[in-house]
């Protein structure tokens, strides 16, 4: 009795490196098993991307992908805020996945060593001119799709002749206000709080990527820049006649002028999935330039990129290269592009949808070329999080702050972070 | 008097337990709306009590396989972590030199290192074990179990060094001199009256593990291998969260935690019955 | 002989564990005090160069992890205060005779049950919503306004979050201790004429030393390393007021990509840490002896 009792004590103790060692054959052979099938059948690949509102339908196209050509995508998921440290660890433990998600600027920057060079494939020859991702003249990155932000308004309540510059805009936000409504809605969250807005003097500098380095080097300031002065008088006039968007949330952003409490909001065509869920906005809703320094374009880019690791073996780039191909030239590829995860294409040959009005806005802009750049794409990594927006809210929080003041703190806090 | 100040204090009791759990009903209530509903008002009751959202939540995650991965992760972790924790802390206790100091503190210490700082590390230790010992740490069950394991063991051991001292060394000397080995002593003496701590320690070990985010995200890729914490994602984009499917996911995701829970404590409860009989 | 054989019980008892904690968590930490000396930008594939000790003199001029440590310790020691006095106060109410003890140990322990991060996004709706709706109702505008814009506030509001959320853990391990009290030293105490509180002081807290110090080292290092709340309730902001040190590493690592300045940020907090819990453990440990 006391034997047995020993005998199964000394086996719970070693009862992990038993689970471990006889685990060891079970997991091994799926990595085996798509190798030995020849023929065909391309090797298993995987994907990890970072838009979470797409997931559902991706995972429905590879299913349809599986039925048309027998082969494999798993698709893995993170969300949305956690994805780009996921991504990381697991590049650096060796078990990437093939394809994955990218957003330009320092991100791929830093990621470019993982980069395999697609400019021989067949798929990215489409990508509208600019539009792909670039390193040492090589393509290596495609388009997700493209997209737009600028001031989302209410047609019933705004006519975009009375926002064409800092006189009539302050008078609107003012007129707005003493009709009980909120004239422009920022919100809470970094990027919607000063990324984009603070895009549009970046955008109209000459050259807003040489602008970007001379001021990381500390040669430039934003204060003694023109544009940004004008800006800073924008700000002052939001932070005047508007609630503090501190105290709002891109959810209650957006429902607010659903339910006509506010009359614009800084946004971008992807707010419109939100606002339907509001009710059909029709064409109640436009885009329109924020009217900056005689600005009379919105701003257009591409948020992220999809690329190959290059780190996995050589049949699993050539099956993600088979995949991407399919994806942007089969027919039901297109189709999910444009009708399920409601991108406005980037490559030409894709035909836009059916868009919702403020895609259309966005498209619009991009056929005509009348679009700025998203220069925030290019910011230093990490400081529209964790420097420009605590500056922010200083400003939103500080009633005795002026704009004057927020741009000196805003240079300070960019010297920090770039330095 | 007495007992009509004793039925006040009931009745307190019992309205700050409410109060106190109040944020939990603001998580069941807008399970039940849509957007429009939460924007208007987050505290009122939903406008109907359907169980879509449920319906959908519980598709997207693919509930039933996610718990029952959840349940054999947490379960063996728990399971393997209480046996090997217990031995080491009464071993550590009853050992009275450096080497038994210098192991306990160490365990200590490293309760408060940030996770994050170890993580980098952790998957590039995983990934040597893997290419080089063959051994499938990363993208299994087991190797996340192994690894539950490791963090989890030093509050474990922390927790069981505090109480085994309040355990008479008389009743282990006793069994000695009859003859038990030190294994018997221990799964026949001591392990029994550690039966509180271990049930604490289990119950603060399920909820941990069960609610673990960021390791499993690490290390499970799989959708097959998905904890339930893992299948949430679907809900969760980078500026905005569907809420209803998220409240409905969480609630379904603290369930099995509550009926568990629930459980355990009615062990604990007999627990002191016992105690106080003897 | 006998030595040696107490040698292998020891090692047959303590190893398998050793072994897991070794691998999972003393060699990544050594690898991490490595990476210290090193500047790197955390991606495996770009170079790693040995700077020597220009992390750790960079980090003390980082007037914002300066200022972080000091945030972090103000929580520190307010959380340590409500979490403990609530938990044992709990513990002490769910262990009367009281009909509702139950249920409200049940309740009082719900917090817990969910996870880190959904949990700051709930008490974001009451912070925003509820209190300004009660604010309006009640008209103790100064008491509820939205806490999270103002920087102070924020940081009781993360006190709070983390006090509703781990008061009842630290309840269930209070009630472990207070369940090994001996009833009869209380009724006997009770037939003294001793009253509540001093049989509290006589009797309860005494013997409780050993679930102190376990709890307050728990809260202890819970607080230093505070992350999730901070995240989903206020981000650090506004302005960086609540800004503690477990986000401002991760945002060092994963926002900047300073690899080696985030982990000598995290040795430099280990080492405070370590100093002034393991202070408090030995403070409390000596206690429990003397009792």
């Amino acid at each position: 009795m006391k034997r047995v009792k020993k005998v199964l004590s000394v086996l719970t103790a070693t009862a992990l490196i038993a689970t471990l060692a006889a685990c060891g054959g079970t997991s091994d052979k799926d990595s085996g098993s798509a190798s030995g099938s020849g023929g065909d059948k391309l090797k298993k690949i995987t994907l990890f991307q970072s838009k979470v509102e797409i997931t559902e339908p991706l995972e429905a196209l590879v299913k349809t992908y599986k039925e048309e050509t027998g082969n494999e995508v798993e698709v893995w998921g993170a969300a949305g805020d956690a994805y780009q440290q996921q991504l990381v660890a697991k590049l650096g433990s060796n078990q990437g996945p093939t394809i994955f998600s990218v957003a330009p600027g320092p991100e791929s920057e830093k990621l470019k060593s993982y980069f395999s060079d697609l400019s021989g494939e067949e798929f990215v020859k489409n990508i509208a001119p600019d539009m792909e991702l670039k390193v040492d003249d090589k393509t290596v990155g495609i388009p997700y799709g493209v997209e737009g932000f600028g001031l989302v308004y209410n047609k019933d309540l705004v006519d975009p002749a009375n926002v064409k510059d800092l006189d009539s805009f302050t008078k609107t936000l003012e007129q707005l206000k003493a009709d009980g409504k909120n004239g422009l809605s920022l919100s809470q969250e970094a990027y919607f709080l000063i990324a984009h807005i603070i895009n549009t003097p970046f955008a109209l500098q000459p050259d807003p990527l040489a602008y970007i380095d001379q001021l990381n080097k500390g040669e430039v300031k934003m204060a003694d820049t023109k544009e940004f002065q004008e800006w800073a008088k924008f700000m002052d006039a939001i932070k005047a006649n508007t609630k503090n968007p501190l105290e709002v949330k891109y959810d209650s952003q957006m429902g607010d002028f659903a339910t006509e409490k506010t009359a614009m909001v800084h946004q971008g065509n992807w707010s419109y999935s939100m606002l339907a869920d509001f009710g059909d906005f029709g064409s109640k809703v436009g885009m329109m330039p924020f009217p900056l320094a005689g600005n009379d374009k919105i701003a257009v880019g591409v948020a992220s990129y999809w690329v190959v690791n290059n780190q996995a073996d050589a049949d699993e780039v050539k099956a993600a290269n088979a995949f991407l191909n399919w994806l942007f030239t089969s027919d039901t590829g297109k189709k999910a592009i444009v009708d399920d995860f409601k991108f406005i294409p980037a490559l030409t040959n894709i035909e836009a949808g059916d868009l919702d009005p403020l895609s259309q806005a966005v498209h619009e802009a991009t056929t005509k070329g009348e679009t700025i750049t998203w220069a925030l794409n290019y910011f230093p990594s990490g400081i529209v999080t964790n420097d420009l927006a605590p500056a922010t809210q200083e400003f939103f929080m500080n009633p005795s702050m002026t704009g004057e003041q927020f741009l000196q703190k805003l240079d300070e806090v960019w010297a920090k972070a770039s330095k | 008097m007495k007992k009509s100040g004793k039925w006040l204090l009931d009745i307190l009791l019992f309205l700050a337990a409410l109060v106190f759990l109040s944020p939990v009903f603001i998580m069941l209530i807008n399970s039940f709306k849509t957007r429009a509903e939460l924007y208007e008002n987050a505290l009122a009751l939903p406008t109907s009590f359907s169980f879509e959202y449920y319906k959908s939540a519980m598709e997207k995650m693919n509930f039933f396989t996610a718990l029952g991965n959840s349940l054999y992760v947490t379960i063996i972790s728990v399971i393997i972590v209480i046996i090997l924790a217990s031995m080491t802390a009464w071993m550590l206790v009853r050992t009275d030199n450096k080497l038994s100091k210098v192991i306990f503190f160490t365990f200590v210490a490293t309760m408060l290192i940030p996770f994050q700082t170890l993580m980098m590390p952790l998957m590039q230790v995983m990934d040597w074990i893997r290419t080089n010992l063959h051994i499938p740490m990363l993208n299994t069950h087991e190797g996340l179990i192994y690894m539950n394991v490791g963090f989890t063991s030093s509050m474990a051991v922390f927790l069981y060094h505090g109480f085994i001292k309040s355990v008479p060394i008389a009743l282990e000397e006793a069994a000695t001199l009859d003859g038990c080995s030190k294994l018997g002593v221990f799964w026949r003496i001591v392990f029994p009256l550690l039966k509180n701590i271990s049930v604490t320690i289990a119950i603060l070990n399920v909820i941990a593990l069960w609610n673990d985010y960021l390791l499993p995200s690490l290390t499970l890729s799989d959708k097959g291998l998905r904890t339930i914490p893992l299948s949430t994602f679907y809900f969760f984009g980078e500026f905005t969260i569907v809420w209803n499917q998220a409240m409905a996911g969480l609630t379904l995701t603290i369930i099995p935690v509550v009926i568990f829970y629930i459980f355990a404590q009615k062990y604990i409860i007999k627990g002191i019955a016992a105690g106080a009989v003897k | 002989m006998s030595n040696r054989k107490d040698k292998a019980w020891f090692a047959l008892f303590t190893v398998p564990l050793l072994f897991i904690f070794t691998t999972v968590v003393i060699i990544p930490f050594i690898i991490g005090v490595v990476y210290s000396f090193v500047k790197w930008d955390g991606i495996p594939a770009n170079p790693k160069v040995f700077v020597g000790l220009d992390n750790y003199v960079q980090l003390f001029q980082d007037d914002r992890f300066l200022s972080s440590a000091w945030h972090t310790v103000q929580f520190t020691l307010l959380a340590l205060v409500c979490v403990n006095v609530l938990g044992l106060a709990f513990a002490l109410l769910v262990t009367t005779k009281l009909r509702s003890r139950n249920a409200a140990r049940t309740m009082f322990f719900m917090p817990n049950l969910i996870g880190g991060l959904i949990l700051g996004y709930i008490w974001q709706f009451i912070f925003t919503d509820a209190f300004g709706f009660l604010g309006e109702k009640t008209g103790f505008g100064s008491v509820f306004f939205n806490w999270l814009l103002h920087p102070q506030f924020a940081l009781y509001a993360i006190v709070a979050v983390f006090t509703w959320q781990l008061a009842g853990y630290t309840m269930i391990i209070y009630i472990a201790g207070i369940q090994g009290i001996p009833d009869e030293l209380m009724e006997a105490a009770k037939v003294d004429g001793a009253n509540l509180w001093q049989r509290l002081k006589g009797i309860v807290f005494p013997l409780l030393m050993p679930s102190f110090t376990i709890c307050l080292f728990l809260t202890l290092s819970g607080a230093f390393k505070i992350y999730d709340v901070n995240l989903s309730l206020t981000k650090g902001g506004p302005s960086n007021a609540t800004e503690m040190f477990a986000m401002n590493i991760f945002n060092e690592i994963f926002a900047y990509g300073n690899y080696g300045l985030g982990q000598a940020k995290a040795i430099i907090f280990f080492l405070i840490v370590a100093g002034l819990t393991l202070t408090q453990v030995i403070i409390t440990k000596r206690k429990e002896v003397q009792m």
